[in-house]
């Protein structure tokens, strides 16, 4: 039996190599950044910086512009996640139900989104949005973010409508539940894990978004991601590290929510066409 | 149930989502690609005025490949393109490879330190893309992390902020999340009971993995393959922040060309050239969909 222990040893060794490869890799950068918050200066070649200081924090917390991209920020991406779930969950349910013309055309269409360079997609929107005097507009960041988030809204929900057995629904109705009580009560609660994911998922393509959130929204709107572009040019790091932090927590927060149906694969199950 | 499914209403309730990216993803796309070749008119008339050696049709045509001649004669467009499509293959590779690994790890041998890792990896996802390219511009820079480590050993270790480098490593670790969860997924849908039945009958690990494992998730690795190019095809955040001045991806290009040079015909045809490498990516995964659909049943 001798070689097969050997060849479990060489399996653990490769496996904890690529385990800390992988480590490093991934959460080396962001550690990084982070001391790079809390650090007065730092001096090549030390790893530590010279000294530990949260000054920093003051200067974000105390500029106007920074609180106001906050501000922003927060406010923006929740509305265009209602939005878009308003536009698109009906749809969702529609490709999940029913079989209508163009059913196939309309799933390509909105995947297609994905495949037009985003700059260059709102390189050619602006010309439209001047001259529906959307720029500069509240309504016109939303519509910029809202596309980024349709593939998630009506993709992910769709394959949630249709995990849910159609046999579950027709027996409430056999047991006497009205239709809405039925799609209420039943379809939509089963459904909503992959809602949820959706709607994750939509909130950070939002918060995300900043080449089209610039280009229609500044200088009127300046969001934390617009704003982190032009403050990396202009500040100190260190602000730019306290900013990450920040601009990360919202994100952070959701995945701890809804990190057991993203990594139990409704993300995934989403994205392949029925 | 039954009454409520009429095609009409389906048709009706689709509609509102694809409205939006028909008006304001399609229309502009029709508007750019008419504008790319020399249309000034309609929704066209503002930009053609704002913009820079806009090119024209000569009187009595209808179109000017002018923009189209003046960007591939460009002498940075060949050298950009080699290393917008040099980067799409390397960082799909790279990631593919890294996202099969976890995903058969995860079903061959499961516990605690596969399904760490997998965690792991997706923890990009939740980091905004413009922190993802700072930190790790700042991680590889000539002062950052992986020098000061390595200068502890003595050894003088490689600058990667602002080479080509860092523009792969930064897109393979914002497109990890993606392909580890639809892949790891597609394993993990696979019964064990197949691949105990292949092992009870003498097929050995390799052929295991290469004869049920690997062609039962074909569909979710072909979708990981499709997106993650798409993405990187098209990228600029990590590229424009980590990058070296030149060669540059044709995304920060088209950038330049639209914020710095201001002449957005030129950009516009840097779309339409990522346009037609990614469309071509996108019907492979369209028709390897459709083709797995129509197999099973379900079209």
């Amino acid at each position: 039996m001798k070689p097969i222990t050997l060849t479990r040893a060489v399996q653990t060794t490769l496996l904890t190599v690529f385990a800390f490869l992988l480590t490093v890799f991934i959460l080396g950068p962001l550690v990084w950044l982070a001391i790079r918050a809390f650090a007065t200066t730092r001096t090549y070649p030390n790893l530590l910086p010279d000294g530990w200081t949260l000054h920093w924090w003051d200067v974000v917390f105390n500029d106007s512009s920074m609180q106001s991209a906050i501000i922003n920020s927060l406010v923006i991406s929740p509305v265009v996640v209602v939005a878009s779930a308003i536009i698109c969950l009906p749809a969702a349910y529609a490709f999940s139900r029913f079989t209508f013309f163009g059913r196939k055309t309309f799933l390509v269409v909105l995947f297609a989104v994905n495949s037009f360079p985003k700059m260059g997609l709102f390189a050619a929107m602006a010309s439209m949005f001047y001259a529906l005097n959307l720029m500069g507009t509240f309504i016109g960041v939303v519509i910029v973010q809202i596309l980024g988030t349709v593939i998630f809204m009506t993709w992910i929900p769709a394959a949630a409508f249709s995990s849910v057995a159609p046999s579950l629904e027709e027996a409430a109705r056999d047991a006497g539940a009205s239709r809405f009580r039925v799609f209420f009560s039943v379809t939509l609660r089963l459904a909503m894990p992959g809602i949820l994911v959706a709607m994750v998922m939509s909130f950070l393509a939002a918060f995300d978004e900043a080449q089209g959130t610039y280009l229609v929204g500044a200088p009127t709107f300046f969001t934390m991601p617009t704003a982190m572009y032009s403050m990396v040019q202009n500040y100190p790091p260190q602000v730019s590290a306290v900013f990450s932090i920040l601009l990360s927590i919202p994100s952070v927060l959701l995945m701890l929510a809804a990190r057991k149906h993203i990594l139990g694969g409704q993300l995934a199950e989403g994205f392949q066409i029925r | 149930m039954k009454a409520l499914r009429s095609p009409a209403l389906g048709f009706l309730m689709a509609l509102p989502p694809v409205l939006l990216v028909v008006a304001f993803v399609g229309l502009p796309i029709v508007t750019a690609a008419l504008f790319s070749l020399g249309r000034t008119d309609g929704l066209n008339q503002v930009i053609a005025m704002i913009g820079q050696n806009v090119h024209k049709p000569e009187a009595g045509q209808f179109f000017t490949i002018g923009a189209y001649q003046q960007i591939f004669a460009d002498v940075r467009f060949v050298p950009d393109l080699v290393l917008t499509l040099s980067v799409t293959a390397i960082v799909t590779l790279v990631v593919l490879l890294i996202a099969v690994s976890l995903g058969l790890l995860l079903k061959l041998r499961g516990g605690w330190l596969p399904n760490l890792l997998t965690g792991l990896s997706v923890v990009p996802l939740f980091i905004p893309v413009v922190i993802a390219a700072w930190a790790i511009l700042m991680f590889y820079a000539q002062d950052g992390f992986v020098r000061s480590f390595l200068s502890l050993f003595g050894i003088n270790g490689p600058t990667w902020g602002y080479t080509s480098v860092s523009i792969v490593l930064g897109n393979i670790w914002t497109s990890l999340p993606f392909a580890v969860l639809m892949v790891g997924s597609g394993f993990q849908s696979i019964p064990d009971s197949m691949i105990e039945a292949a092992k009870d009958s003498g097929a050995s690990l390799i052929a295991v993995i290469r004869r049920i494992l690997i062609p039962m998730a074909g569909v979710p690795i072909t979708i990981a393959t499709t997106f993650t190019a798409i993405g990187v095809l098209g990228s600029f955040t990590v590229a424009y922040f980590t990058g070296p001045n030149t060669p540059q991806m044709l995304g920060v290009e088209l950038n330049n060309f639209f914020v710095g040079f201001n002449q957005p015909q030129q950009a516009q045809v840097l779309a339409f050239v990522i346009f037609f490498f990614a469309s071509a990516i996108a019907a492979t995964y369209v028709w390897a969909n459709f083709r797995t659909a129509k197999d099973s049943g379900r079209v």
